[in-house]
């Protein structure tokens, strides 16, 4: 076991148990995006920095690991204004604000970020409706790899891959012509961990206006 | 990177089954495009899901664009830069009919591409026309009239009194480790050596030696980094192709020190020459007995395979490297898990530069003392190539003694600038190096003496900005630089090198302090060197050209 404190609240955590995990343990509050418990850490939001003591710079709390006898704060100020910077970058790329249901309108409105600073390029509008139960809309995918590693790690389908680079990176199912060309077995586990509803079910209203 | 999908490849590669990157690349080779029957075709043979291997097929540059009977790829890397700006581009996409790049004329006679960076910085513009690599004055003219001609490459020299990197293989370093040193001496031998990394971060490479000689696996390997992607560098390259025995015998070394029997050389695809090098030395050297089973007689086997990248500067990222030796998506991990711990196919694996790599057959040939003895005035050990782009009177790769001063470098070595030009600044080891200003040309070239001035040595490449350089021009080629090449994994530097770029690309002033919020977010949150780095360029414009960034 570790000995760790977070915000001066002290916890033991397992070997091998990252920061964001001691922080549930003490019952403080990470803002995260691309991290979602069912699955191993990937990070690539950013937005989980964190002070260490001793550290010179914030570190990602989802992908590093507690070491005995840490001092981790939550909202020293430079680890904060990364996360936000980060959430301001993020509402930058969609073309209209995230839905306030999502994850990503909740962790924002959290950081106290109500809109982008940043204009500029934005993702396209392009919005897969081929599938039944399954919308895929590809300009409010902000490239956290969620949906991808849930098809991968949970269902084991593979149906979902990256697509593009840098700012272009986006998602899409099998070689690019919808859920139903591909391996996709419709068990919405992606839609179920999608931040921003670029993909989404489609409700049983939707379902009967489409047909 | 997805673990099962590691798990996959590394079923795959034990009954011998390309990669779906290599299989990919036939297929463009083939027939200038690809299509979902190459795709599926290529996730059949290689095992990896037909998702997955579309999202490997929109992420190299050398899969996207499409290829005519000629295919014609112009060099935007810095040196060509700033040698001709934006011209390359668009004088060979008007000589060509019309084409901007990633076009193919309507006959399929000839296509257009972007290349960053051909390695040919000594002599800009670079056009590359299929294999062949043309460089100079009137390349571009060549390249649309069809008469091309292969560029010479100067030859490179040492500074020291016996040159150690510029001077052939002898394999001695692999015979006295197997017949006297042993394992556990030449592991000593290297970290006592304290060679440090020459692929930018300047980590200890006997420390990473040791890390994987501890770690736990059924199987071990070594991959060289050759994937020397900094535009302004052609350091890897001069190694790859001329001494690739020395490279070769480092690994085999690597190898026998960490206990692993297998290493993977992973070259540029921007260089068509350095794989057949390798190759061809490879072959020598298991005829030889070097390589192969029971090398020298003894009971240590090793050998490699030599694979090519696909067009990302990423992939010089480690474990974005491993990514595409596998044939994934050139895409970084966060660390922990350390390639010492999971490396290729899950093992633990050595990736060191290709220069370390090439340091190391001296250490174990004449011992620590004698490697620490090549540069005398510091205590940093051992000897470095630099590179020096066209700008120069006397561009190519020098082999030199840490601790001289930049302004040694230029002016002595490399002769100072063409035509009586002035320095206004120098880029020193690739676009995530700072940039040094004229009146700091004395600053030692030194681990620590550049990290004081916001610099760094990085790969040993100096690029020389002339008096007629505007910075703010220069600001702008260097994020559209980062990014195009972000590998689009973490959001900073996904984003933010894209609204950075825009910020420089508008005809409008920049805002300094939004501008400032960025780059630290850029430096304390990205997930890799490469948005990490970016900043430390801007920083140094910033620090010592305000004036000319129209700044507000």
């Amino acid at each position: 076991m570790s000995r760790v404190t977070v915000d001066g609240t002290p916890v033991e955590v397992a070997p091998g148990a990252t920061i964001l995990e001691a922080a549930e343990a003490a019952d403080r509050w990470v803002p995260t995006v691309c991290f979602d418990e069912r699955q191993a850490p990937f990070g690539a939001c950013r937005v989980c920095m964190v002070s260490v003591a001793g550290s010179p710079k914030p570190v990602p709390a989802c992908t590093t690991p507690c070491r005995d006898g840490m001092e981790i704060r939550t909202e020293e100020a430079t680890a904060r204004r990364v996360s936000r910077a980060v959430v301001e970058l993020v509402l930058s790329e969609l073309p209209e604000p995230p839905a306030p249901h999502t994850e990503l309108a909740q962790v924002a409105a959290r950081l106290g970020v109500s809109g982008s600073r940043w204009s500029g390029a934005v993702h396209a509008r392009e919005d897969d409706l081929r599938h039944p139960y399954l919308t895929l809309r590809h300009e409010l995918c902000i490239s956290c790899g969620r949906c991808v590693r849930a098809c991968d790690e949970v269902q084991g389908a593979f149906a979902l891959t990256a697509t593009g680079r840098g700012f272009d990176a986006n998602i899409t199912a099998g070689l690019d012509a919808g859920f139903e060309d591909s391996t996709c077995v419709s068990c919405g586990a992606c839609a179920d961990t999608c931040p921003t509803d670029a993909i989404s079910e489609v409700g049983l209203v939707a379902q009967l206006e489409r047909s | 990177m997805s673990r099962n999908l590691v798990e996959l490849i590394r079923r795959h590669h034990a009954v011998d089954a390309p990669t779906a990157l290599e299989l990919l690349k036939e297929a463009i080779e083939d027939h200038g495009e690809l299509t979902d029957a190459d795709r599926r075709h290529a996730a059949e043979v290689s095992g990896l899901p037909e998702a997955a291997v579309y999202g490997v097929s929109t992420f190299y540059d050398d899969l996207l664009a499409p290829r005519g009977r000629r295919h014609v790829r112009v060099c935007t890397g810095t040196a060509c830069f700033v040698a001709a700006g934006e011209r390359p581009v668009e004088e060979l996409g008007a000589g060509l009919g019309g084409l901007a790049p990633g076009e193919r004329s309507a006959d399929g006679s000839v296509s257009l591409a972007e290349t960053v960076c051909l390695g040919f910085c000594h002599s800009s513009p670079a056009v590359r026309v299929d294999d062949e690599v043309d460089a100079g004055p009137g390349a571009i003219e060549r390249a649309i009239a069809g008469e091309s001609r292969p560029a010479a490459e100067p030859a490179w020299s040492s500074l020291l009194p016996e040159p150690v990197l510029t001077r052939p293989g002898e394999w001695a370093g692999l015979r006295r480790a197997l017949t006297e040193l042993g394992r556990e001496r030449l592991l000593s031998e290297v970290e006592a050596a304290e060679v440090r990394g020459r692929g930018g971060a300047g980590f200890p490479a006997g420390v990473k030696w040791s890390f994987v000689a501890k770690a736990a696996g059924s199987e071990k390997f070594v991959v060289a980094n050759g994937d020397e992607g900094d535009p302004g560098s052609y350091i890897d390259k001069y190694l790859m192709e001329q001494t690739p025995e020395k490279l070769l015998e480092g690994m085999a070394l690597a190898g026998f020190a960490v206990g692993a029997g297998h290493g993977f050389v992973l070259c540029r695809s921007e260089y068509p020459a350095s794989k057949p090098a390798l190759e061809r030395a490879a072959a020598r050297a298991r005829e030889a007995g070097l390589l192969g089973a029971g090398i020298l007689g003894s009971d240590f086997d090793f050998d490699v395979t030599i694979i090519e990248g696909a067009g990302s500067y990423v992939v010089g990222e480690e474990t974005a490297l491993l990514a595409c030796v596998e044939g994934l998506r050139g895409t970084v991990s966060a660390r922990p898990p350390f390639p010492a711990e999971r490396g290729v196919y899950g093992m633990p694996t050595v990736v060191n530069n290709v220069e370390t790599l090439s340091n190391i057959p001296f250490v174990a040939a004449r011992g620590a003392d004698a490697y620490r003895a090549l540069s005398p005035d510091t205590e940093t050990a051992g000897s470095k190539l630099v590179c020096f782009n066209e700008r120069f009177a006397r561009p190519s790769v020098y082999e030199v003694p840490f601790g001289m001063t930049v302004r040694e470098l230029c002016e002595d070595v490399a002769g100072g600038l063409r035509d009586g030009a002035r320095i206004k600044a120098v880029q020193i080891g690739g676009p995530l190096g700072g940039i040094l200003p004229a009146s700091l040309l004395d600053t030692r070239f030194d681990f620590d003496p550049l990290a004081a001035v916001g610099c760094m040595v990085g790969h040993g490449s100096i690029l020389a900005f002339d008096e007629s350089a505007d910075m703010r021009d220069v600001a702008r080629h260097l994020l559209r630089f980062g990014a195009d090449e972000s590998c689009g994994k973490c959001f900073p530097c996904r984003i933010g090198l894209r609204r950075a770029y825009e910020e420089f690309a508008a005809d409008a002033p920049v805002q300094r302090g939004r501008l400032e919020e960025l780059l630290e977010a850029l430096e304390l949150g990205s997930l890799c060197a490469h948005g990490g780095g970016i900043p430390a360029p801007l920083r140094s414009l910033l620090t010592h050209f305000p004036d000319e960034l129209g700044l507000r």
